[in-house]
């Protein structure tokens, strides 16, 4: 996905962390639960990350049988995004360093 | 009986409720309604900050339900997690707002061409809030519930006057509802 981020003026303190790496050092992972079904999150992967079917069946797969699934990465702003949309449509997900 | 959700005429997406499950379901996204608006504390609000969705503060929901539908962002960071929350819930929750009550209009738009049957037909945002709404209906019971992985047999095993066992049911109902609509909205 492709959006475009206007920089806010300063509204937290600067992340340093995250201010300098070239990286995408930030990811959003999506955590099995017992509730959301199967094809609901294949859904809301499609739909909201605009993941081809087969790739958003494997993601579905991989948080129901593996219990998490990284989803996406980035930016740690574009991550909280991420994460932010996830738990509007009801699933489990957080965001961490890449690799942590 | 109710029919299950399918593609009809004009982009819409229609289901046919026993006027007693209409009924069943305003109640309980009644509920949510209350839940989510319990759920907003308000103990101190900066207007300035509600107005772009900030909360001056907020606190981690001691309701398990609530917890479940505004989860930690940040699982080993509590301080950042805190933070998440105060630039977030409020958004999320107008959005579950939102369409808690776009539901509750498609219920009053519908149509009763017969006292034993109310039928709806959605548009494409009013199937969307349906889709969200069902959701957060079935992680509050769910999580009331206790319900778990592959945990079946326990909810067969039930006596069927046992309170939980009707709970459990509803809980199915509003997943098969889900699903068919997930599978007509699916259609391209």
């Amino acid at each position: 996905m492709e959006a475009v981020t206007t920089a806010p003026v300063e509204l937290d303190e600067p992340d340093v962390r995250s201010s300098v790496s070239l990286e995408t050092p930030w990811v959003t992972i999506v955590w099995n639960d017992p509730v959301n079904l199967m094809s609901y999150v294949s859904f809301v992967f499609q739909e909201y990350f605009g993941y081809a079917k087969s790739k958003a069946e494997k993601l579905m797969l991989d948080v129901h049988h593996k219990g998490k699934a990284t989803v996406s990465s980035g930016s740690r702003e574009e991550m909280e995004r991420d994460v932010q949309a996830m738990h509007g449509y009801g699933l489990w997900a957080t965001l961490q360093k890449s690799g942590s | 009986m109710s029919k299950p959700f399918r593609r009809a005429r004009g982009g819409r997406y229609a289901a046919t409720l026993h006027p007693a499950e209409a009924d069943l379901l305003r109640s309980l996204v009644a509920q949510l309604v209350d839940l989510l608006d319990a759920g907003s504390g308000g103990a101190e609000t900066d207007p300035l900050a509600a107005a772009v969705g900030i909360d001056a503060s907020a606190e981690r929901p001691q309701d398990p339900v609530l917890l479940r539908l505004f989860p930690d962002a940040y699982a080993e960071d509590a301080g950042a997690a805190e933070d998440f929350r105060r630039f977030t819930e409020r958004s999320l929750r107008e959005g579950k707002l939102g369409s808690a009550h776009a539901v509750l209009a498609s219920l009053d738009a519908g149509v009763a061409p017969r006292p034993d049957r109310l039928e709806l037909a959605l548009d494409a945002p009013a199937a969307r809030a349906w889709l969200r709404t069902l959701t957060d209906l079935r992680l509050a019971l769910g999580t009331r519930l206790g319900v778990e992985q592959d945990d079946e047999a326990r909810w067969a095993g039930l006596a069927p006057d046992d309170p939980q066992a009707y709970v459990h049911d509803v809980y199915e109902w509003l997943g098969w509802l889900q699903e068919t609509l997930v599978r007509a909205l699916s259609k391209r």
